[in-house]
């Protein structure tokens, strides 16, 4: 059977550039949702998000998201020291949303209104699809595998890298660059305003008085690579993708299914793919959106799953917010990191835990645990949920 | 605003807003019950309830609380137009 | 690496404005050349979406459900839990995110439609199909210029050979809307002549298949994607590949053998002229069965309905390149005799 391991991490978050900034700021429970300066937010109710901070570099001519998936992408792939030749054999999936949608934004936004702010132009337009990560990528790294990209709403970060893992292990490719990518969007801030799902103060995952979500920007990538390769080239490996669990609730467009069944199966099949026991399980990185269903439903599937305080539990999103596309990379990311450190990020204003929620939530300061496995969830709109199965050790 | 009125008004937000056919809506009497799983309902979702409260609060100028249970008020076209009646600002 | 089981073709619906039908209707059509009737897809759309559904669900949603009920129909199957369905497009939804973001522009926050907003992210034709059919299996979007339709019947393949779904439609989806047809010109011009439809097949493993006594219609033998340098949209100068000799190699199928390749012509000439250097590269000689897209217009239902006629002049190679350079082969071969 062919394993999967992790050989590269590159990252870009609300806290800066970089996989050390990164870790160093989910790792000291710092909270990175602040008012938001890149779109007009007046008018709406919630007017604060994660923004990637100023500095990201690359040319202006791409969009801001392509920007964000060309710098994470580019240190996912020197840390691995990804040779000429490997390249051009390494397969790039990319799990996108909003692509361009910003610049497009900002194009028709001033063609409806001369006064609007910015500027863009029509070449904008040639970026606005999800697909357009992966060109950027694929073109300007010389990555010479497939190249798909994969929308999956909430979850596309997550899928790019259990669908990666599936190439390796299926024996399609032996690298894949594999991540997601998102900037902050009109249309996702002003969607998400308009069903009510923001909380006003920066999110509070699985607290008795949270209000809603907060969204974010970012983009992470991991490479992936087959095992015994990876060994044979002396590749560091941080830990191994044991297992992945993508399921569909087909229940309605918005709403997760009330019982969390759908969820629960996606975490079901990620331990059953690395043969791994519920109780082998140390750390839960939630999806933990911090929207009053979502939560509980996670609580519930996360109780059926692995029984009532198996497991600590913390969600990410309460420092960098939902960040859309990229969520289930750098939420990956962060799983992965916990693995190497032995230590748990813990959930950010967290105050007290919900009833309905029977686990130990990490409040507020990170924990040292010592783990072999910890886990993933992202659960996209749509109930297109996935778990991705980390091992510690690779 | 006459309740005659408001009636109008909100059958013109289920077409305009909800997509409903015109035919459907202009079938519809004050007691036909609008949540989707009610027998004989028009049959809205959480979705289409969101989007009708909306336009609820736009059309007419009432302010709605998300943490109010609104569920009775919006039973049927009847229980809105009081809804919006007792709480619209005065003419 | 040999996968498990081997991936049959049960079922296949269309609904384009050439032809709305399951495979029967679909290879008739593709054979007689037929022209496209622009008020075929509205005809049945009307027929295969009731109202209170399409009260709910976008254009380009209506259209993939409404080709997912054929295909099931066509294969025989009931529409159930163990169904899942991999869904390529290269423009989902534009006209839903217009729609949104010019509600707000004419009416401020009150004009932001909630019900639209779930239809701004591309995986709303799929999520709503799935919804629809109650399927629960897997459930993917993939987006890319020109190939996704390809690329979703590669993945839903390896997918049914590795045993990971039973059974799942996959295929691609289009639409054809003046508001983002005037965008997308303003933008760089049209260089293929767009079409709109969605097309779907059914891919189950052979054993099931044989079970449950399902017509097969042919053997997805062998796949390979890639990609060629070239700068992004771009047209590239490699005309070398490797990407047909691994799809012949994963399906044993020699080159000699192969029957027809049914390829991506579509009227953007720089890039019909780089894919032919290719195809006299790796298959030179092989002749190339009708341009489907000419015939249909250039949309992602164009993967499926190439899987579709290559079955029938099996063993035959379905071939795709897109600007930018992702290249993609799939060698379909008849229904396995027993």
């Amino acid at each position: 059977m062919r394993r999967v391991v992790v050989t590269g991490l590159g990252a870009v978050s609300p806290f800066g550039t970089g996989v050390k900034t990164f870790w160093a700021g989910i790792a000291a429970g710092t909270c990175a949702i602040r008012p938001i300066k890149l779109i007009e937010s007046e008018g709406f109710r919630c007017q604060i998000g994660a923004e990637v901070p100023d500095g990201v570099g690359g040319s202006h001519r791409r969009s801001r998201a392509d920007r964000l998936a060309l710098a994470a992408a580019r240190e996912a792939l020197d840390d691995a020291g990804l040779s000429h030749d490997d390249r051009l054999e390494t397969a790039l999936i990319v799990g996108a949303v909003g692509g361009g949608m910003l610049e497009a934004e900002t194009w028709h936004w001033r063609r409806r209104d001369r006064a609007a702010r910015g500027h863009a132009s029509i070449g904008a337009l040639r970026s606005i699809l999800p697909s357009s990560h992966a060109e950027t990528l694929g073109c300007r790294l010389h990555l010479g595998g497939p190249r798909e990209t994969l929308v999956t709403a909430c979850s596309s970060g997550a899928a790019s890298l259990a669908v990666a893992a599936e190439l390796i292990a299926d024996g399609s490719v032996d690298v894949a660059l594999a991540g997601g990518a998102d900037a902050l969007t009109r249309i996702c801030f002003m969607g998400f305003n308009a069903l009510k799902l923001l909380d006003p103060r920066p999110c509070r995952p699985f607290d008795r008085d949270r209000k809603g979500m907060s969204i974010g920007e970012g983009a992470a990538f991991l490479v992936l690579e087959e095992a015994t390769r990876a060994r044979a080239r002396g590749a560091r490996g941080y830990a191994e993708l044991a297992g992945a669990g993508m399921t569909t609730d087909a229940f309605h467009v918005t709403a997760p299914h009330p019982d969390g069944d759908g969820m629960a199966r996606a975490m079901r099949t990620a331990l059953a793919g690395g043969r791994v026991a519920p109780a082998d399980v140390g750390y839960v990185n939630a999806h933990g959106t911090a929207t009053l269903q979502n939560d509980r439903i996670e609580a519930a599937a996360l109780r059926a799953v692995f029984g009532e305080g198996r497991v600590l539990v913390s969600s990410t999103k309460s420092m960098i917010g939902h960040t859309m596309a990229a969520a289930g990379s750098l939420e990956a990311l962060a799983t992965v990191l916990a693995l190497t450190h032995g230590v748990v990020p813990p959930t950010a204003q967290h105050e007290h835990t919900d009833p309905d929620v029977p686990f130990d939530c990490v409040p507020r300061v990170a924990r040292e645990a010592s783990m072999s496995h910890a886990i993933s969830n992202s659960f996209g709109f749509g109930g297109q949920n996935v778990t991705l199965l980390f091992r510690a050790g690779a | 605003m006459e309740a005659k009125e408001v009636l109008d008004e909100l059958k013109a937000i289920l077409v305009s807003r909800l997509k409903f056919d015109p035919r459907r809506v202009a079938e519809l009497t004050m007691e036909t019950p609008l949540p989707k799983g009610v027998d004989g309902a028009i049959g809205l979702d959480s979705l289409d309830f969101i989007e009708l409260s909306i336009a609820v609060e736009e059309r007419f100028l009432v302010p709605i609380d998300e943490s109010e249970d609104l569920v009775p008020h919006f039973a049927s076209l009847d229980t809105l137009c009081r809804f919006i009646a007792e709480r619209a600002p005065s003419a | 690496m040999r996968a498990p089981h081997r991936v049959v073709i049960t079922g296949v619906g269309a609904v384009t404005a050439v032809v709305s039908g399951g495979a029967d209707a679909v290879a008739r059509a593709i054979a007689a050349l037929i022209p496209t009737d622009a008020e075929r897809v509205d005809r049945a759309l009307a027929q295969l979406v009731d109202h209170g559904e399409a009260r709910r669900l976008s254009r380009v949603s209506q259209l993939t459900l409404a080709a997912a009920r054929i295909a099931i129909d066509d294969a025989g199957l009931e529409a159930n839990g163990a169904l899942g369905i991999v869904l390529g497009t290269e423009l989902g939804d534009l006209r839903s995110t217009i729609g949104f973001a010019d509600g707000f522009l004419s009416r401020g926050p009150a004009g932001l439609s909630p019900l639209l907003f779930p239809n701004t992210v591309m995986n709303t034709m799929a999520a709503a199909t799935a919804i629809a059919l109650g399927a629960r299996d897997l459930s993917l979007t993939l987006n890319a210029p020109t190939v996704a339709g390809e690329q979703a019947v590669i993945r839903a393949a390896a997918a049914v050979a590795a045993g990971r779904a039973a059974a799942l439609l996959a295929g691609g989806v289009d639409e054809l809307d003046p508001a983002v047809g005037a965008v997308l010109e303003e933008a760089g011009g049209r260089f293929a002549a767009r079409g709109e439809g969605s097309a779907l097949i059914v891919l189950e493993a052979l054993g099931a298949a044989r079970a449950r006594g399902a017509r097969i219609l042919g053997e997805i033998l062998g796949t390979a994607s890639a990609s060629l340098p070239a700068s992004p949209y771009g047209v590239g100068r490699r005309a070398s590949s490797l990407v047909i000799r691994r799809a012949l190699a994963e399906a044993d199928v020699r080159l000699a053998a192969l029957r027809a390749i049914y390829a991506g012509e579509n009227g953007d000439a720089r890039r019909d002229a780089w894919e032919s250097r290719v195809l006299e590269n790796a298959a030179p000689g092989t002749p190339t069965g009708p341009p489907l897209a000419r015939q249909f217009g250039q949309t992602s239902a164009l993967g499926p309905l190439k899987v579709v006629a290559a079955a029938r002049e099996a063993p035959a190679l379905v071939h795709g390149l897109a600007r930018g350079g992702s290249e993609v082969a799939l060698v379909v071969g008849a229904a396995p005799v027993e």
